[in-house]
Order: structure tokens, then sequence, then C-alpha cells
């Protein structure tokens, strides 16, 4: 199989990339009937599949699972999940060739198999689901002519797609039709319809292509998203170490930090974060971030150069045809890092205080989210696509980081996910090296304020919030927080 | 002269910027024990929480621990509702999570959570297993915290503080979602916790309290108030308003039929929490559903409100419609108004009261659109009517329990269902604010609307019930006629 995205001429990968149109709650106003009464079969029941399905017949439609025969036999927890809940479950061979709609959501790495077994079992005319484009743009998996290929992505863990339901609302979904496989040309009419099935439609939809998406989800989750925060947590872990802070109270600081300073970004960009911090320390931020930025810049083009390329997917797919090899390789070492083996210390941080100890992460945050919507844009993404990838899912990450730090990251991300931000934490680190040697317990693990004289000239505060806000993350980012402004604060400890 | 046990003086406290304690004295005696009533809102809770040392205040509050005791010198308080954590000291949980299987298993179970608290507090397990039995709460050792109702949570909060028996113990509505075998036992056993010393704080309005309860208070002005009983109806009748029109029309029913299970069967795994459940409401009856705590009510509920997942491998009807054939819950959800303490417990906190009462015309938890003119004056009409004017635009979160469930029990009533279905609907609210509703619910009744109510004490009904359902175990033990409709 060939790289689809290489396969296509200049012309027509610009034309893919550029697909990116934030939808009207006036087009959902045919609800499920796309949907209506047709048979749905999702093969795998993890947290997406389960909490997916459980939306889709709570919104009046027929679903039902198919699981291979041995998680079946065994009685697996994806055997359990759906069987208590009251689903029907079936071979492949039992109930892919009724099904109108097949929605594949098992793991990357099995999509080549999974959808080589099941093809031949679809029935003609039939649709074929997917929620993430890695299969068919990197892989190059090519699907029957007759049958209608789409995507349709909720911006959110599983339990969250399930939770936002039943209270009424729903989390930011993106979706795509392939455009090799619309026959009938009613591919978007579904996947309308199954965005309206899971509740997707009241929070913010987004019209997007395989290609566009792939690059960009892959962009993001490398760079910003799970790279920059592991590389910036570590880093900041051992330098207060190094300058004699608790190591519990550092500890604690890193894994909860995160998910306190990024929830700012959440409700209102990087101007709420950084409008959290004293004067002093914004400007330090914003000053420290454009030195990042700088920095990192080379590092992020190269990492969305090798998406474009398809460069990242063959070494990793190499990985995988080795048995992950250098996935687990790389696994084990982050699980013995410094920062994984020591406890949060029972220690009492306020919520202000995150801020004002942290100012390093804010600063980390600030560059990592502008460089890489920087960096998509520039290679001919969407600035709302762009926005999805970045700003909007760093809080969700950070959220996985709090629960258990790195390693519960790095267990709910895809495996795709963590081979990239393996490398890029790996060419990140003696990147910042020098950068690192001048940092000092004011910016990690001591309030940035102490024994400073808070004043600050007035022209430079003007100029670091005009440049702040002005920049383009931000601009996009209140439009499209606005449709989704209804979502629940994720709490914690 | 002896030094007081607790020794309160010039404390001062707001809640959310409003000032609910001033200047208050106190003076608590060895030996005492009491219990602390009144109206909802005059910052009993906020009390109990200083004399716990779990907000900030300003004052003095001193406590006198007795060294010889072996009783632990601690303040341990009891709160209201407990929210639990899951394994990642999260408490991220949503309404009706609990009925959902999911293999992968986020919180302790019953007996784990009891073992690291003994551990923690240097506590002895075989004590807790009469406490346990005392309670009916044996059974529950293997369960998973998420499973548990919203009685089951506090009676495992209740197990911990009698195990513990700290010197000084401050239960907040210590009987809210117990059943009355459970109140009597829980009874007993303070009584027995007092006998070895323990002194007893019991935040409540209730009757039937403890015999070691001697002594009874009432925050009056932000002051701590000696009484010689809680009074049963101490506040002023309220001037009785006319309910709005809106409320006074008959719904319009699609179907005779409202609710009809045909040997209705849940489980969860190897454990059967109904069995085989035939039951019929057909529009208009008024019915009384009973049990104790764990008896299945609320998953019987859940059925009713299309929320329960098992529901679709089960021969349920719902307002005329077979469940599971291609109807959404939120068509289910339309026809009916419902409270319950779980719902109170995972309603949107961050919403204001306008906006909560609102939702209920949509069914949601939490207002995602905007309200047209007839919708929007009906909601002011309704705030007027409960008396809620003033808080209007209110955070729900900043607002004391009972006015809480005001709030949220004119969402229930908002949309004039046709089915309203309360359980508890009057935990947190105080003796005339019940009477106050159960007439309303009375009214609305009147008019043909139909009820089911659940609720665990025969004074505290509205009097328009006519029919009774009682699961025992998950089994339907007794259906019957108690009023003959007119």
């Amino acid at each position: 199989m060939a790289n689809y995205f290489n396969t296509l001429p200049l012309r027509e990968k610009l034309n893919q990339l550029g697909v990116c149109d934030f939808m009207n709650s006036s087009e959902f106003l045919d609800g499920v009937n796309a949907l209506k009464g047709k048979k749905l079969v999702v093969v795998g029941c993890g947290a997406q599949g389960l909490n997916q399905g459980l939306n889709l017949r709570d919104s009046g439609l027929d679903v039902s699972y198919t699981l291979r025969k041995e998680a079946i036999e065994g009685k697996r927890d994806s055997w359990k999940n759906a069987t208590e809940n009251n689903f029907k479950v079936g071979t492949y061979e039992e109930l892919i060739p009724t099904a109108d709609v097949v929605i594949n959501l098992t793991p990357d790495k099995q999509h080549t198999a999974v959808v080589n077994a099941i093809m031949p079992l679809m029935k003609e005319g039939a649709t074929l689901l997917y929620s993430h484009g890695f299969n068919i743009v990197e892989e190059g998996m090519q699907i029957r002519k007759d049958l209608t290929v789409i995507m349709v992505a909720p911006k959110c863990p599983g339990s969250e797609v399930r939770a936002e339901y039943v209270r009424g609302f729903g989390v930011p979904t993106l979706i795509a039709v392939h455009p090799e496989n619309d026959p009938q040309g009613k591919g978007l009419a579904q996947a309308k319809a199954y965005c309206v099935g899971t509740g997707g439609h009241r929070a913010g939809v987004l019209k997007s292509s395989f290609v566009a998406e792939v690059k960009s989800d892959l962009m993001g989750e490398q760079t910003i998203l799970c790279g920059l925060l592991q590389t910036g947590s570590i880093l900041s872990f051992d330098k207060m170490i190094e300058k004699g802070i608790d190591a519990g109270y550092a500890s604690k600081l890193v894994q909860y930090g995160v998910e306190v300073i990024t929830e700012a970004l959440k409700q209102g960009g990087i101007t709420a974060m950084m409008d959290r911090l004293s004067n002093i320390a914004k400007i330090k931020a914003f000053e420290i971030s454009e030195e990042l930025k700088d920095i990192m810049r080379p590092l992020f083009q190269k990492h969305q150069d090798d998406i474009m390329s398809g460069e990242f997917s063959r070494i990793m797919m190499e990985d995988w045809a080795n048995g992950d090899k250098n996935l687990l390789k790389w696994r084990a070492e982050t699980g013995e890092t410094a920062f994984e083996k020591t406890p949060a210390g029972d220690v009492k941080i306020g919520e202000q205080e995150y801020f004002d100890n942290y100012t390093l992460m804010v600063a980390f945050v600030r560059a990592g989210v502008e460089l890489a919507f920087e960096t998509m844009v520039q290679a001919g993404i969407k600035p709302e696509s762009a926005y999805y990838e970045s700003l909007h899912e760093t809080p969700l990450i950070a959220n996985t980081i709090a629960r258990k730090k790195l390693f519960e990251m790095n267990r709910v991300i895809s495996d795709t996910a963590e081979y990239g931000c393996y490398l890029f934490d790996q060419a990140c680190k003696p990147l910042l090296g020098d950068f690192m040697k001048k940092v000092d317990t004011d910016l990690v693990g001591k309030n940035f304020n102490e024994g400073k004289d808070g004043a600050v000239d007035n022209r430079k505060l003007i100029e670091v919030n005009e440049a702040i806000r002005s920049h383009q993350v931000e601009q996009i980012g209140a439009t499209l927080r606005k449709a989704m402004t209804a979502m629940k604060a994720i709490k914690t400890a | 002269m002896f030094k007081p046990f607790v020794y309160i003086q010039d404390l001062n406290l707001s809640y959310h910027h409003k000032v609910v304690l001033k200047d208050l004295y106190w003076e608590m005696n060895v030996g005492e024990s009491y219990a602390i009533g009144g109206q909802s809102g005059t910052g009993k809770t906020s009390l109990a929480k200083a004399i716990a040392g779990l907000v900030p205040y300003q004052g003095s509050i001193e406590i006198d621990f007795n060294v010889q005791s072996k009783l632990p010198r601690e303040v341990l308080y009891v709160e209201s509702w407990y929210q639990f954590k899951n394994l990642e000291g999260v408490a991220n949980f949503y309404y009706q999570q609990r009925y959902t299987s999911q293999q992968a298993k986020e919180t302790l179970t019953v007996h784990a959570e009891l073992v690291s608290y003994g551990k923690e507090k240097g506590l002895h397990l075989d004590q807790v297993e009469p406490i346990l039995e005392a309670l009916g709460f044996s059974t529950f050792a293997s369960s998973q915290l998420i499973e548990l109702s919203s009685g089951e949570h506090k009676k495992l909060q209740l197990v911990k503080a009698l195990w513990l028996k700290p010197q000084l113990l401050i239960i907040d509505q210590p009987y809210t979602g117990l059943d009355v075998a459970s109140r009597k036992n829980l009874n007993i056993l303070l009584d027995q916790a007092a006998g070895e010393g323990v002194q007893l704080i019991l935040v409540c309005n209730d009757p039937e309290l403890p015999n070691c309860i001697r002594s009874f208070a009432e925050i009056i002005d932000g002051n701590l108030v000696k009484v010689d009983a809680l009074e049963s109806s101490n506040s002023i009748e309220n001037p009785s308003i006319e309910i709005p029109d809106f409320l006074k029309e008959s719904p319009v029913y699609s179907s005779y039929d409202i609710v009809k299970m045909v040997n209705v069967n849940i489980s969860y795994g190897e454990k059967q929490v109904l069995k085989n459940i035939n039951w019929e409401v057909k529009a208009g009856e008024k019915w009384l559903l009973q049990g104790h705590n764990g008896s299945g009510k609320s998953t019987l509920l859940s059925l009713v409100n299309g929320d329960h997942p098992q529901s679709y491998a089960n021969e349920l009807y719902l307002f005329g419609n077979r469940r599971g054939s291609g109807e959404s819950i939120w068509d289910i959800k339309q026809h009916i108004g419902l409270i319950s303490p779980e719902f109170h417990w995972y309603f949107d906190p961050t919403a204001t009261v306008w906006q909560s009462i609102a939702s209920g015309f949509y069914d949601t938890v939490g207002l995602f659109q905007q309200l047209p003119y007839t919708k929007s004056t009906q909601v002011d009409e309704l705030i007027k009517y409960f008396g809620l004017t003033e808080n209007k635009n209110e955070l729900l979160n900043a607002l004391p329990l009972g006015k809480q469930r005001l709030v949220l029990l004119a969402r229930t009533i908002i949309k004039n269902p046709e089915l309203l279905i309360l359980d508890e609907p009057c935990q947190g609210l105080d003796q005339q604010q019940t009477k106050h509703f159960n007439r309303l619910v009375d009214e609305l009744c009147s008019n043909g609307m139909t009820l089911i109510y659940v609720g665990h004490f025969e004074s505290q009904l509205p009097t328009c019930i006519e029919k009774r359902i009682l699961l025992e175990k998950g089994e339907v033990k007794v259906v019957e006629t108690i009023l003959e409709s007119v």
C-alpha cells in the first residue's frame, strides 16, 4: 500500500488539506434521520466504542458490536462491556454482512488487519466509519469502490463523550468524507446524523478531510500536546531537585500544575492563561516563551515536514513490524525518570500558587501552542483545524498527567501519539540545554513575585498584551470556544 | 469551674460574600450533646464546618480535648452529602454513570475503602462489623463505590464515623436518605457512642433523635441560641400565593399507559437488583414507591426515566411505546419531570438559579439555548412563586442546600409534565418547606398529573397518594390501592 497523500498531485494535496468548515447548527436539523432504521455495527468495545454506542442507542439508533472470536470466547473486557449493557454481540461473520454502517473504533495499529477482515464481508453500498484517518492516508488502505468511507472523531476521551451526552450536551467533533469513496453522495449526511447521535452537534462540528485530520492530529500530539508537556515536566522537575526544592513539592507542582494552568487556557485561551500571572511575571513569561519559540521552531518544523512527507509514519510502521521494539524501550525509560518515580508530596498548593510558582510551564505552554499552531498553518492546514489540534486538546492531555503523571498520559493516548511524543522529547531536551542552565527557582518552584518590585513600564505591558491577544490562535479560538462554552470544567482533587 | 468542651468567641463567618454568623458566642460543656436546628439557610452547616476547622473564619474556637480519654482527640465532621473520589483522587463522575457497566474499574470497593480507612486511623476491622450489621450495610462489602446510591454513601460515612469514635462528632443531616429501620439503629449506635464518651452535634430538624441529645439550639440572626426543643414548625406560615396559571392546565396525554413493565430483570454480573418486576402506571394515578435503602427503587425509576442501559433488553413500555423501538431518551424525558438526591448531586453547580429552572424545559443539566418569550416569563413566575426572586441570578452552588433543592423542585415542574417523579424530593428542606411543597404537589395532581413519589416518612407525604408499590430486595412485595381515586 502506498501513502495516499503522496500519490496526490500538489493541487489535490492543498485542496484536501484546506477542507475546513465550522458548521452551523442549522445543518443538523435533520437529526439522526440519515441513520434511522439502519444497522450500525461497532468494531471494538473499549472506552470510545462503548460510550459512543451508548449515546447512539439512546438517540434511537440500532447499535450492536462485533468482536474477534477470541475476545468473545475468552469473555474479555470488551465482550463484558458490550453484553452487560445489553448490546447484541457477534463475530465479524455474524454481524458485518447485516451492517449498513460499520464503525471501526479499534487502535490504528490494528486497522489494516481489521479492515482486511471485514471489507469482504460488508454488503454492497454500505458505509465504513473511522475516527482517525491514519489507515486511509498514511497506510493508503484502498477501500472497495461501492463503499462509502467517512470519519467522525469526537475530540474528547470516551468517558466525556458519554458524560456530556447524558447532561444534554456533547463534545466538539470533527467529521470528514473520503473523496475517493462517496459513490452515492450520502457520506456527509450520515456523518452529520452520527454527530447528532453522539450529541456532538451541540458543541461545535468541524468539517475536515481525512488528510487534514491526520496531518494536523499527528503534528499536535507529537509537539505541544504530548511531546512538549513531557519535556517541560521532566526538565522542570529536574531543575527543582537540582536547586534543592523539596522533591514531594516539586512532584506535586509538576503533576497538577499543568492541569490547573491549562484550565485557564481552555476557558479563555493563551490570554486568560497569561492574565493569571502578575504583570511582571507575565512580561517575563512572554519573553522566555519568545526565546523558547526561537529555539524550538526548527524542531517543530522538522516534525511537520516528516509528517507531510510520510517519513514519520514510515519509521513508525517499521517499528510496528519490529514488534514495537523502540516504543516499548522508550516507554520503559519514561517510567524510570525521577519525576515519574517521586510521589506527589502531601502538601497543599493553592490554585494561584500553581501559576505563581510555575511560571516556566506557562511559558512552555504558550510557546508550544503558538508554535504548533503557526507551523501547521504555514504547512497549509486551516486555522480552525490547527486550533483543535493544539490549544483545544492541551487541557485534555494535561488532565491525564494530573491523574497519574506521564505514565497515564502515554497510556491514554494512542500508540501513534506516544511514539511521536518520544521522538520529540528526545530531540527537544538537548536543544533546551543552554536555556535551562539560565533558569532559576523564581521561574519554577518558588513564587516569581517574591522579593521583586511589582512595577512595570506601561508601554512594555501594553505591547506584551497586544502581542498575546492579537495572535491568530486567539482570534480563531474566541469564535470556536463560544460554541462549546457549556462544556463543564474538568474537576480535580 | 470546668473549662467548656467547645468554647467559641466572636465568631464571624461569611458564605459566598454573605454574612451568616455574626459575633457568635457559645459554650458546649463536657458531656453535652446538641442538636442544632432551625430554618434552611441560617448558617448551620457553616458553623459545623468552622468547628471542625474546615472553613476559614474570624474569631476563636477552642476545643478542650480530654487527654485521659482513649478516644481520638479529633473533631470529625460528616457532610450532608459526601463526594467520593475515584482511584486517582478525582471526583469526576456523572449522573447515571453507576448504571453503566464498565470493565475499567475506577473506584475502590466498600471493603477496600474500609481497610484503607482503618489503616489510616489505626482501627481494627473486627470492630466495624457490628456497625455494618446494624446499619444493614454488610452486603455491600464487594460493591464498587460508584455503584452505591446516595443513601448508601451516607451510610458509609456514618459507619466510618461510628467506627472512629472521635471525641467530637458533628453530623450534618444524619438521617438524610436513610429508611426508618436504619434511622432507629443509627440512634442506638449514637447513644452507644455517647455512652463511651463521644460528644455529638447533630445538625438537623428531625423529631426522633437519640436519647443522648438533651440540648437544642438554633441559629437566629447569626447567633446560636439555646432552645427547649426543636420546633417542628416555627417559621411563619407562608402566605398562600396562588400557583401560576400555566401549571393549572391539565396535561395532554399521548397515551393512557404511562409505564408498563413485564417481568423486568436487571443485574450487574452475578448481582441481581430487580427481579421479575411487573408494574403498570396509568395516566393520572398517584403512586407511592417504597422500600429499604438498596431495595431497587432508584434503579426502577431510572428505567422509567430512560436512563438505564439495560432497558433495551427488557419488556418495558413508556408512554405507550415499547422501549428500544427507535425512540431517543430525550423523547421519553420530555414527558417527565424528575428529581432525586442523585440528580441534585450531579447537577451543574455553575448554572444560575434562573438557568437551572429554565433547563427543565429541555431536560438538560444546565441551559444550552435561548428561551422563547413565553417560556422565559413562566420561569420568572415560578421563581416568584417559590420565593426565589432575589436569588435568581446567583449560582446554584452559592445557595444553601435547602434552597438549591427548592430550585431543582421548580425545575422539575416548570414544563407541567405528564409524569412527576419525585424521589425523596424534600431532603434538605425544613418542615415548613416540606409541607408547602407537598401542598403544591397535591394541587398539581388535582389537575390530572401522574405521580410517582418516593418518601420514607408517612408524615411527610402529599395527601393525593392513592396507590402503593413496595420493593424488597429487588422484588415487588406489595401493590395496593390505599385510596379510591375520586
